[in-house]
């Protein structure tokens, strides 16, 4: 824990973020969810790339074993008329460990033509959207930005607003936190051009 | 709601369990007693799996009559009123009690209720004002779906 602080605030210092001890960033996205008190732990807010500010944060919680992820939190408000959820996550990620329900609410796997998209990650979204928006969306530059650019280990949630990149790794140095607050921003960036347009 | 792959899992494991425990007891052997024993627990899984696959059924059902609605109905949209909740949960699921004001393009304002299992992360963003997508059916606009 003391290399995961030191971490932080090196990469919140180098990056001229504001250090904040711990952070409740409330039940905004599925994984959020999972952890209950949805607080991150250590964690700094800031420009985190581009134009986009948000907070990232180490976001640790026990589901029969500790599931421990670090994560970025931005906000795309302008996307929830476009799509209130859009989940990208890294095939085979488990989140929990104890319990497993065989129904839950309706959404719809995303289809896409890129192989290479669909061999990293499984892309869902809210039943009823508009399927031209979606591939408008996922234009062949996001798709290949997501194929090729971001942590291996790189997911993301978006539900109604609320845009949550994270990367699994325990301590993933200074350029961890970076290529996760870089992958979230322009992912961010992508969404609100798209509903910009 | 749509089944996932425990669901699937979960149909698989109480149907080849339940037949075995219903078949293998006579075909090993087994005294009259034991198999009985034996195969009426088979008959309960057996039955669990048939309750499954049914309410599975069901929601896919269900699923292709709402797209149905979405892609020939009516869009209009439902403005939140009021938030309940009815301290019931499923799957870690709250059900939410919702009193909408719904508006449909040639059928008008009314207010109507809806109950909808929800996840948290959803269930949390509803909220009094918020005005949702809703689409009626040309047939009967009194039916309709609330896309959140």
């Amino acid at each position: 824990m003391a290399d995961l602080d030191a971490t932080f605030s090196a990469f919140a210092a180098a990056r001229g973020l504001e250090p904040v001890p711990a952070l409740g960033l409330g039940a905004l996205t599925p994984l959020l969810v999972e952890s209950k008190h949805c607080q991150v732990e250590p964690a700094a807010r800031g420009r985190l790339g581009g134009e986009v500010d948000g907070v990232v944060g180490h976001l640790a919680y026990t589901r029969n074993k500790t599931f421990r992820f670090n994560v970025a939190l931005v906000e795309v408000p302008a996307s929830t008329g476009f799509v209130p959820r859009l989940f990208c996550i890294r095939n085979g990620r488990r989140t929990r460990d104890d319990e497993f329900y065989g129904f839950e609410a309706r959404h719809s796997r995303l289809w896409t033509e890129s192989t290479v998209l669909n061999k990293r990650y499984t892309v869902s979204i809210s039943p009823y959207q508009d399927p031209n928006w979606m591939r408008q969306l996922f234009s062949p530059a996001l798709v290949d930005y997501l194929a090729t650019e971001p942590p291996a280990d790189f997911s993301f949630e978006l539900a109604y607003g609320a845009l949550l990149g994270s990367v699994e790794d325990d301590d993933p140095g200074a350029d961890g936190l970076l290529a996760l607050c870089e992958a979230t921003a322009h992912v961010a960036e992508r969404i609100a051009r798209e509903c910009g347009e | 709601m749509q089944i996932n792959r425990t669901g699937y899992f979960l149909i698989a494991l109480f149907g080849l369990l339940g037949l075995a425990m219903c078949i293998g007891p006579a075909l090993f052997g087994a005294n009259l007693e034991t198999s009985l024993i034996v195969a009426s627990t088979g008959g309960i899984f057996v039955l669990v799996a048939a309750g499954l696959a049914w309410y599975a059924r069901h929601a896919k059902g269900k699923a292709a009559h709402q797209d149905w609605i979405f892609q020939k109905g009516i869009k209009g949209s439902a403005t939140i009123l009021e938030v309940g909740n009815s301290h019931t949960t499923v799957n870690e699921m709250p059900l939410v009690k919702l009193k909408l004001e719904l508006d449909i393009p040639g059928v008008g304002r009314r207010e109507v209720s809806r109950r909808e299992l929800m996840p948290v992360f959803i269930a949390n963003r509803m909220d009094a004002g918020l005005v949702l997508p809703a689409y009626a059916n040309p047939q009967d606009p009194a039916e309709f779906i609330l896309v959140w």
